[in-house]
């Protein structure tokens, strides 16, 4: 690969000193980018640094409130999003996305469809989208429409509206999160054939391991400002953890002594058309059993159909021996399960509602008398467990929008162990969330487990992984691939497993 | 070949099929359904509905929804008439309809566009308004036929080689704006609105200025067809329009215009207005009292929406088992 | 709940007293008993639909076919006692045939996943097909006198309707069961975040099965209460009651995006129709200006919120130069108990 900036080239976009305030939050404080034409440039930075706010000013989202942009050698005219797509600038969100009911070609030239005398000219956009998606190594239809088809595809679609703009900059946020490991490849070779081709690619991503694989330079920020920028080849992850971080990562996994007991979960032959099969699995009392693999394994599948939010084709879910109906998330709670969502703002709260009402949302049952549900119980429950779990707060009926990640984690966990369950599932209990508490719910785990409850946990993070659980149980593509225990695992067999491979033992 | 089957796969397909049958049906039951005259009965009957549709179809690929049509559309043919009955002539009637048209649709669109309010809520308060205006300004009079400016009246009454003008009015209109839905950009726009308000948003298309738009055409479209009412009946009171709203939703959504926006077209919308006519004369051809018309058009929207719902869930969402295949 | 749906709650208060006060001024005859007692019988039935409908539109969904479900009922209880059934069973007919329609319509958007503002305009048009199809053009006029008596008369020395009591039972339960039970939080969370409360363990299709149940049965008893109050049932009663329904539920604070509202606002609201309604006739206004107030109300339901909410965004960014702090601090800060 050959770097402009090797050659002493310019660089196709600088970003000096950038600063953004919503409110009295300052988003971003002192933001700097250079990205070089035909380079893979990593964005890192743990949730809250700032690269989503950096990156929507230049995608037009939002105005930067002070610093410089230069895109080719220009000044870069902050505006709307028309106007930053017509000066070469491509984003492809996390979620990409598609108009369901347009086809694949209409979509790749949303807003600025080819005409002929006047008139939209179909069949020019369907021969362009063919040659762009042939460019791009990927056989699709585009007389389909854009409903249905795999996220990864829709990349795909996104990545060729950037190439038929003409993009100089084509801008990347999470883009593995929901991919499996071949359409990664996939997505892989696509961004080394833009680079090929001059575009300059940035790449926002937790996965050190992809980022290392890909790209050719990053940048570092943290709490609104770059902290550090450098050539891949020159650098290490621990040392860019570092930078990410700020400080020693020391007892992140604050693991006591288990004392596990009788099976209390077992599962058995569970399957669901098209997102998992045959998964059998028992979790004892006092245990920390975690579901490792990579994002889209269908782990999160697995205990959204244990807890009954899906219903599963076939096998069971038994509690403590007696088999738990499917499909009715009712009946787990009073059962004894509690699920804790991955998706904290969507599936965990209320985001409108009181810090109040979100704890008291699954105890109503207990906080009342008859029909008349008690609001002080409901006011001192939350007040209990804010205490136990030192919310940071201003008053118990601020909506828990205002909260940050972390704190809204929190209340998630308050109202489900109010529910004192025998099983606590919980789905990337730390992602989005600040180290510190990271760090504490890492402990509140730990002290539940040894207190008794079985947790069942669901993380993409490999360092959460091994430094939690008792037991390993990996899953590829929907299936069981293997299992490991504390003391014989280690990154390269879960990766291994997770991957596709077999151990050799 | 592709364009038969995608002929086929059409969201209008149903609708089509539907007509057919019930045209059969009725045929059957009463050949005289089939005569020249009962044709152009349906024909007569749907013209109104159709150009409605039309406007209506603007609003709905949009996500949104136009709940004013009825109350609008009594009140420029009431206005129209009364326009030449005080002197105005054709053309002041015909000036004020479209004045009026456009203000109700500016008034919906500022509102839904650029405050972002519900639609819904935006155009049932406009129906209301507009309705009461009107009644104020009718003021318990009505438009007779000798207030009926007579190139209306005309209109109304003729027909170019058997088939009525103002079912040509209609026709000429599906047929202008179903050309400008496939191929004028800022119409493609409307779809994706729909589809994807967000993404629409992100994409760079100047939702508000679409969503004014559309509203504003509406009610250009619902004001200018005041003339089309008043030809049909030769009449007018306060009364005119009133519950046409639904027949036009229906007629919509029965011809594939989904009200969850971003597909449909104007021909679906047609096709629907024809077939909701079919039916009222089938009622009448079977020998069935009129009072299950309503009964009816009930259920069949409700047999639309259920379709419309079916097919859309037919498409498979994300797997995770088995991508490892491609 | 909001402190800004509290204010709401209170502004709907304020202006029923206003619009009370507003009556007497515009004439002699408003403040007095039978003319009360006229605008209470009048509001009864839009009221007792109001109570379901604001839980409905505050657990995100809509139900525009109530006043045909009204005509139902009133039509079936016709129809059976036409038929020779004693009339105390023709009202349990009339009940029941509402909450069917109620019902059907639950099924519709819960079971087959259908939107319920498409659904219930079909169901609008038919049940009120079904009500021409079971009376015909010949509406039954002739009704017992003892339950016309009820439907029209007032508690003896006072200028209170009979049905004035019905209604003021079920808005009591109805407050009851929003603002302090269970079911009325199950509500608020379904409306909020319907996800949300799937993960919560709340049975979202359940319940709101039941309030469109509920929502046709309210509908029903209004159907009741209508035929006798007018002491006859047709198959064209209560077009267009849908709309002013509504119009009095968001005015009274229910927002139409879900999850916010109050029982006392709905309440207060629908009061507030029935006077304003009133004093426009009294004071000579045709009937038809009650038109554009219902929707100039409606319209000020929906805009005010909006206004408000773009002010208090705009005040927030404004008064906190400062006290900038980044994000980070911004979540360590609230550390002070």
């Amino acid at each position: 690969m050959v770097l402009a900036s090797s050659q002493g080239g310019p660089p196709v976009l600088e970003m000096v000193h950038v600063a953004k305030s919503f409110g009295g939050v300052r988003a971003l404080v002192d933001a700097n980018l250079t990205l070089y034409s035909g380079e893979a440039h990593a964005l890192l930075g743990e949730n809250g640094a700032g690269k989503s706010t950096l990156l929507k000013a230049l995608a037009g989202v939002h105005k930067a409130d002070a610093g410089e942009i230069t895109l080719k050698g220009k000044p870069f005219e902050q505006g709307s999003t028309k106007d930053s797509i017509e000066q070469g600038i491509a984003v492809i969100y996390q979620e990409p996305s598609l108009f369901p009911d347009l086809t694949l070609a209409e979509n790749v030239f949303i807003g600025r469809q080819l005409t002929n005398s006047g008139l939209v000219d179909w069949a020019a956009m369907e021969k362009a989208s063919r040659e762009l998606f042939n460019r791009l190594g990927v056989t699709l239809d585009p007389h389909q429409k854009a409903r249905g088809i795999s996220i990864a595809d829709q990349q795909i679609v996104e990545i060729a509206k950037a190439l038929s703009t003409d993009a100089s900059v084509i801008v990347m946020d999470e883009p593995t999160a929901a991919l499996s490991s071949k359409e990664v490849e996939r997505l892989f070779t696509v961004v080394r054939n833009l680079r090929e081709q001059g575009s300059a690619v940035v790449f926002v991503s937790h996965r050190l391991d992809e980022v290392f694989a890909l790209c050719d330079r990053m940048t570092v920020m943290r709490d609104g400002s770059t902290v550090g920028s450098a050539l891949i080849s020159e650098t290490s992850e621990n040392e860019v953890v570092q930078l990410m971080v700020g400080r020693e990562v020391s007892d992140l996994y604050p693991k006591l002594p288990p004392k596990i007991g009788e099976v209390v979960l077992e599962v058995h032959k569970l399957s669901l058309e098209g997102q998992f099969s045959d998964i059998s699995f028992e979790v004892r009392a006092g245990e920390i059993f975690a579901l490792a693999g990579l994002v889209g394994s269908g782990r999160s599948e697995v205990i959204r159909a244990i807890f009954g939010i899906d219903r599963y084709d076939s096998g069971s879910v038994t509690l403590n021996g007696k088999s738990l109906p499917t499909g009715k998330p009712a009946a787990s709670m009073s059962a004894g399960i509690a699920l804790v969502p991955e998706d904290r703002r969507q599936q965990g709260l209320f985001m409108a509602s009181s810090i109040a009402r979100n704890v008291a949302v699954t105890l109503l049952k207990k906080l009342s008398t008859w029909l008349l549900v008690r609001k002080r119980r409901e006011e001192s429950a939350a007040e209990q467990w804010a205490t136990t779990l030192q919310l940071k707060f201003a008053s118990l009926d601020d909506p828990v929008e205002r909260l940050s990640g972390g704190n809204q984690q929190k209340v998630v966990l308050s109202k489900w162990l109010a529910t004192e369950p025998q099983v606590l599932i919980v789905d990337e209990p730390t992602r989005g969330i600040d180290v510190g508490t990271k760090a504490e719910v890492h402990r509140l785990l730990s002290q539940k487990a040894q207190q008794g409850m079985a947790v069942v946990m669901v993380s993409s993070e490999l360092p959460e992984v091994l430094g939690m659980a008792d037991r390993i149980f990996v899953m590829r593509e929907g299936t069981h691939m293997g299992t490991l225990n504390r003391d014989e695992a280690d990154p390269e067999k879960i990766i291994t497993l997770a991957t596709g491979g077999v151990i050799a033992r | 070949m592709r364009a038969v089957t995608n002929l086929f796969r059409a969201r209008e397909m149903p609708v089509f099929l539907a007509l057919v049958v019930v045209v059969a049906i009725a045929g059957i039951a009463n050949p005289a359904f089939l005569s020249a005259a009962g044709a152009i009965d349906i024909l007569l009957g749907v013209a109104i509905v159709a150009i409605l549709a039309v406007g209506q179809t603007f609003v709905i690929v949009m996500r949104h929804i136009d709940l004013s049509v009825g109350s609008l559309i009594g009140f420029t043919s009431f206005l129209i008439g009364d326009m030449y009955a005080q002197g105005y002539g054709l053309w002041g009637g015909l000036a004020a309809a479209l004045a009026v048209g456009l203000a109700v649709g500016a008034a919906n669109g500022f509102l839904v566009a650029y405050l972002k309010l519900p639609s819904l809520v935006v155009t049932l308060g406009a129906l209301y308004i507009v309705r009461g205006v009107f009644n104020d300004y009718a003021f318990g009079r009505t438009i007779t036929a000798a207030m009926v400016p007579p190139e209306v009246a005309w209109i109304g009454l003729n027909r170019l080689g058997g088939i009525p003008y103002l079912f040509l009015i209609g026709l000429s209109l599906v047929i202008i704006s179903g050309l400008v839905m496939r191929r004028v950009k800022a119409a493609r726009d409307l779809y994706a609105i729909g589809s994807n308000p967000a993404a629409a948003e992100l994409a760079g298309i100047p939702v508000a200025r679409r969503v004014f738009g559309a509203f504003v055409l509406n009610g250009a479209i619902t004001g200018m067809a005041g003339a089309v009412m008043l030809g049909r009946f030769n009449a007018a009171n306060a009364n005119s329009g009133l519950a046409l709203e639904l027949i036009v939703i229906a007629a919509c959504v029965v011809g594939g215009v989904t009200i969850a926006g971003g597909s449909g077209s104007v021909w679906g919308a047609f096709l629907g207005a024809i077939l909701l006519q079919a039916i009222t004369r089938t009622i009448g051809a079977l020998g069935i009292p009129q009072f299950w018309q309503q009964a009816f058009n009930g259920g069949l929207i409700i047999l639309a929406i259920a379709f419309d719902k079916y097919l859309n869930s037919r498409v498979k969402t994300t797997t995770i088992m088995g991508s490892h295949n491609d | 709940m909001t402190k800004w749906n509290l204010t709401w709650d209170k502004g709907v208060g304020l202006f029923l007293i206003f619009a009370v006060f507003l009556g007497s001024v515009l004439s002699d005859n408003f403040a007095n008993p039978s003319n009360l007692s006229f605008v209470l019988r009048d509001v009864t039935e839009f009221a007792i639909i109001a109570l379901a409908m604001a839980f409905l539109i505050i657990s995100g969904e809509i139900d525009l076919s109530v006043a045909s479900t009204l005509n139902l009922s009133s039509a079936s209880l016709g129809f059976l006692y036409r038929a020779g059934v004693p009339f105390e069973v023709a009202i349990v007919g009339g009940l029941l045939v509402g909450l069917a329609c109620g019902l059907f319509n639950g099924y519709l958007v819960t079971k087959l996943g259908l939107p319920s503002l498409a659904v219930t305009i079909a169901t609008l048009a038919l049940y009120r097909g079904l009500s021409f199809a079971l009376l015909g053009n010949q509406p039954v006029n002739e009704l017992p006198e003892f339950w016309i008596g009820i439907g029209y008369g007032r508690i003896p020395g006072t200028f209170i309707p009979w049905s004035t009591i019905l209604l003021v039972v079920l808005a009591g339960v109805a407050w009851f069961v929003l603002h302090h039970t269970r079911y009325g939080r199950w509500t608020f969370a379904i409306g909020v975040n319907a996800e949300g409360a799937k993960f919560s363990g709340i049975p979202v299709q359940r319940t709101k099965l039941m309030l469109f149940a509920m929502t046709g049965l309210m509908s029903g008893v209004a159907g009741v209460v209508y035929t006798l109050r007018f002491a006859s049932a047709s198959p064209d009663g209560a077009v267009g009651y849908e709309l002013s329904i509504i119009a009095a539920v968001l005015f009274g604070g229910v927002s139409i995006a879900g999850g916010v509202g109050t029982m006392w606002g709905v309440i207060a609201a629908v009061l507030s129709l029935g006077v304003i309604r009133s004093a426009l006739q009294l004071a000579g206004f045709t009937a038809n200006s009650l038109l554009i107030v219902s929707g100039a109300l409606l319209l000020i339901s929906v805009i005010t919120p909006k206004i408000t909410e773009t002010l208090r965004n705009r005040t927030r960014a404004v008064g906190k130069e400062n006290t900038k702090k980044t994000i980070r601090e911004v979540g360590n800060e609230k550390s002070t108990p």
